[in-house]
């Protein structure tokens, strides 16, 4: 023990009272040592990669001066010249340093691309404004701002069931990752770190679906299992208003008295459910002809303001609605799609998802939800479906 | 590479590494000096820097911390001591400049790190060639440079790719801004395959595979094979200068196709098990990079591929007959501890809060006792009495995997009139370095306290974190990666800074710990 050095321990901070007893004086000293440790550990690591970062800055330096020097005439890594600065010394093809690299060196360059490092944030917490006629290296300190990540980026807010429309048609085209963004500029409304949510393509249909509907999507289109299509039969059969579909025809035909349908397509009963997403289906969906477009959107926003009371339902309770909705949906689609596969059915197909995929946040608030408003025919619903899902789906009960 | 360091017992001449481009050849002005006096010196130095880093390293911290004064007192002290090269002195800071002006020695290895300090910088030197074998021995425990155990892991020392310029004129240099660090998009209710891919990302065996062409997606012929998304996923994060969120479509597809009977519940558009869906990777995984047989959790089987080499380790039971004393001993291989919390919890209730500050909270370490420490009676037929008999049965860990994952079970059954699940949301404390030598079955040798080689081989430090926040049937996943020493949050497509206590503070329930060193 360093005790009898002092009163306490080498770092000096944590002091026993003059008059307390030794044993006190004694762990006042130990705890002041493992400080002493701790603080000593610290500064070793951070000494290493500071010190180590500006001597290897300072060989860079000088090799890329010595690189120079032979004017690039051979590409030997190791030119046959002596060069020395305020840091290092290059002879015979080495670099030995010249005093203290970190008195030397004030910069760090990268050592993959020679280029020099940031050495601040560009924002948030510590940052500085870096100097615009310098080339950084592309590897950034990590940005500490709330609300924004390590790049300074952040997102635009995927706002289910607020703004529909308006949010929706920004937030498709605009985006970065999409492989075709649409005309509209609404991008150029945002500053360049507000990203959205890009759409990626569906290896089954090679569709472009926004990400937060990805699974969804997938599991309608791929993960079609029997196990699925039945429970979609049940929930048909108990629940045809939202379920019917003009192929097999056994809907309930009180459920389709608000519904005109339009030509021969009769795509509205889905479109209902739908309502909600079927611009960014569009929208994604390079294919889509415009006069189309124009037709259909007129018909979803009429179903929405009869179905809208719906789509806050608590989450378990909806998810699976939407889920053996999209199954049912599939099986008709995939029909309608041999048949004819002109590009409405893009979004139609699109629109059973939707719906469910209004992204995980509303799915994980759903209990919290306020109440619905018929309550007892969505309680009702609901446990059928808890009734279904029981049926050995729950092997092991993990946290979900 | 040119400069191999020569075996440790040789007595061959010791080398200094051969000079990097980008990187000066020695520490300092005085290191080069004494390096350059001639090849005695040379030698003794690096002799003398490796003895001093294996009493550092190898022997029990009393001996390097315990200093001569230059009056002859015996000094032992928490803080670092100083240890001469040019001579077996151990000083104290205090008596180091003493020592350095009466002998004119001027390096001396400070006790806690192994670094080289040079009194006439009066300043901590890196040198490369000390550098390399301190690191050596922190990573490895040992200065030889013999082939690792799973050779195809890491570099292999082909001639030909030993060749500095091989791999110069031969790849393509990744961005520097390509980190891999990147949000992964949800695709709905996927939170619990974002955490897991996450935790994946940021293992360095997978990586180190992946990154290394360990299953190319190019001359991959399974078609929606889930070990090439992976391999893409790895491309796009480390090779990539996107900062944007990954949309994981192809993991998702893969999963979304594959026909695995077992975990057929987890293709649902619901909120799953993350732990669920590590085990679907991994067996998948397995199925792409193995020898092709389906591992049966519980056999002994093992293959060499590479998540067999990463996660799986094996567990012994033993079970002693109360009759007649015999043992029978048990091998089976196992992808992750899981380790109950209920019973524990409810212990830990009825003790009162007296014995501990927070009654509610229990530590890593006490769940690992309960399982891999103490033993539980059972019943058995023995096959020496050839009857029904009470027997000990007691478990513990034969071999240890590289990346340790451990399950907190956090849900229980209700009893009452449903039956029904509960999470379980007591405090977990786990340490960010993990010892897992008590809960192996060498730890009941009675010299293994002594053997600090062993004691170090199974040091664990904390590499990810999969927290769920939420109820049981509903909820969310975020998780915890360290990228070297820094902590960072994943939720979903957003990545931001994380400070340790945040990790430390979180309602762990999957927890990654990757081995410190490999051998």
């Amino acid at each position: 023990m360093s005790s009898e050095t002092g009163e306490t321990g080498k770092a000096g901070i944590i002091v026993a009272a003059e008059d307390a007893p030794p044993v006190d004086k004694l762990s006042h000293a130990v705890l002041d040592d493992l400080l002493y440790n701790i603080i000593h550990d610290l500064v070793v690591k951070v000494h290493r990669d500071e010190k180590v970062a500006r001597a290897n800055t300072a060989a860079i330096k000088v090799e890329k001066l010595a690189l120079n020097a032979i004017d690039g005439a051979t590409t030997d890594h190791k030119p046959d010249v002596e060069i020395e600065t305020d840091a290092a010394i290059y002879k015979d093809g080495r670099v030995t340093l010249k005093g203290n690299p970190l008195t030397t060196t004030k910069e760090v360059l990268c050592p993959r691309c020679h280029l020099p490092r940031l050495l601040h944030p560009t924002d948030g917490k510590g940052a500085k404004k870096p100097d615009p006629g310098v080339i950084y290296c592309k590897k950034h300190p990590y940005i500490e701002k709330p609300g924004y990540d390590i790049y300074g980026q952040t997102w635009v807010a995927p706002g289910p069931g607020r703004g529909k429309k308006k949010k929706d048609q920004k937030l498709d085209p605009s985006d970065p990752s999409s492989p075709a963004p649409g005309a509209e500029g609404s991008a150029k409304d945002r500053p360049p770190n507000v990203l959205s949510f890009p759409s990626a393509t569906c290896s089954k249909c090679k569709r472009c679906i926004l990400v937060t509907r990805l699974n969804n999507h997938m599991g309608s289109c791929i993960g079609n299992s029997g196990r699925n299509a039945s429970r979609a039969a049940a929930q048909k059969i108990s629940n045809g208003s939202n379920a019917g579909s003009q192929n097999n025809d056994n809907t309930p035909p009180g459920s389709q008295k608000g519904t005109p349908r339009p030509g021969s397509r009769g795509a509205s009963p889905r479109k209902r459910d739908g309502d909600e997403f079927d611009e960014d289906g569009e929208e994604s969906d390079q294919t889509v002809t415009n006069p189309k477009k124009k037709k259909l959107k007129p018909n979803a926003l009429n179903k929405k303001v009869v179905l809208k009371p719906k789509s806050p339902a608590t989450s378990g309770g909806n998810m699976k609605k939407d889920k053996t909705k999209g199954s049912s949906m599939l099986n008709v689609e995939q029909k309608v799609d041999d048949k004819d596969s002109t590009v409405q059915v893009a979004p139609k197909k699109l629109t059973p998802n939707a719906k469910g995929v209004s992204p995980a946040k509303k799915i994980k608030l759903g209990p919290a939800k306020p109440p619905l408003p018929s309550p007892a025919g969505k309680k009702g619903k609901r446990d059928r479906d808890m009734e279904s899902e029981s049926s050995g789906t729950l092997s092991s009960p993990p946290p979900r | 590479m040119a400069a191999r360091p020569t075996t440790p017992a040789s007595p061959k001449n010791q080398k200094v590494k051969a000079p990097q481009p980008g990187q000066p050849m020695y520490g300092c002005e005085h290191l080069q000096r004494l390096f350059n006096q001639d090849q005695a010196t040379t030698n003794t130095s690096i002799q003398h820097y490796k003895a001093i880093l294996r009493t550092i390293f190898d022997s029990i911290p009393l001996i390097p911390q315990t200093a001569k004064t230059l009056d002859g007192q015996i000094v032992t002290s928490l803080t670092p001591t100083y240890l001469c090269l040019q001579c077996p002195s151990t000083l104290t800071e205090a008596d180091r400049t003493k020592h350095g002006s009466k002998k004119s020695h001027r390096f001396y290895v400070e006790s806690r790190s192994g670094a080289l300090y040079c009194q006439m910088c009066d300043d901590i030197v890196w040198d490369p060639t000390f550098e390399e074998l301190r690191l050596k021995k922190l990573g490895t425990g040992t200065f030889s440079n013999r082939k690792r155990k799973n050779e195809e892991l890491f570099e292999t020392s082909d001639p030909v790719r030993d060749n500095p310029t091989y791999i110069s004129s031969n790849t393509t240099a990744a961005s520097c801004k390509a980190s891999g660090l990147r949000g992964i998009y949800n695709a709905g209710a996927t939170c619990y395959q974002n955490v897991v891919l996450q935790s994946f990302l940021h293992n360095p065996i997978l990586r180190n595979f992946y990154l290394s062409d360990g299953h190319s997606s190019t001359s991959c012929e399974t078609p929606h094979c889930l070990s090439c998304a992976m391999d893409d996923m790895f491309q796009d994060f480390y090779a990539i200068e996107n900062t944007n969120g990954y949309t994981a479509a192809n993991i998702l597809s893969g999963f979304w196709i594959s026909e695995k009977k077992a975990f057929e519940n987890l293709v649902t558009t619901k909120e799953q098990d993350a732990h669920e869906f590590f085990q679907f990777l991994a067996e998948e995984l397995h199925e792409r990079n193995g020898d092709g047989r389906k591992p049966e959790i519980g056999s002994e089987h093992s293959c060499n591929c590479i998540i067999h080499q990463c996660f799986y380790g094996k567990l012994q039971s033993t079970t002693t007959c109360q009759n007649c004393s015999g043992v029978t001993h048990q091998v089976q291989s196992f992808l992750d501890l899981s380790l109950p919390l209920e019973n524990l919890s409810h212990k830990k209730g009825k003790k009162g809060a007296s014995s501990r500050p927070s009654p509610g909270s229990l530590t890593l370490q006490e769940c690992l006792d309960e399982e891999y420490i103490k033993s539980d009676k059972c019943e058995y037929r023995c096959h020496n009495c050839s009857s029904m008999q009470q027997a000990r049965r007691q478990t513990s860990i034969k071999r240890l995997p590289n990346v340790l994952s451990i399950q907190l079970k956090r849900f229980e059954y209700k009893q009452g009139r449903h039956e029904r699940a509960a999470k379980i949301d007591t405090t977990v404390q786990f340490p960010l370095e993990l010892n897992m030598l008590p809960y192996t079955n060498r730890a009941r040798g009675q010299d293994a306290k002594e053997d600090y080689e062993l004691a170090r081989s199974c040091i664990y430090d904390l590499l990810s974190v999969v927290v769920h926040v939420g109820e049981i049937d509903t909820g969310h996943y975020l998780s915890y990666c360290r990228v070297g020493d820094q902590w960072f949050a994943f939720n979903d497509h957003k990545v931001e800074l994380a400070q340790k206590s945040d990790v430390l503070n979180s309602r762990a329930y999957l927890l990654f710990y990757v081995v410190r060193s490999l051998s």
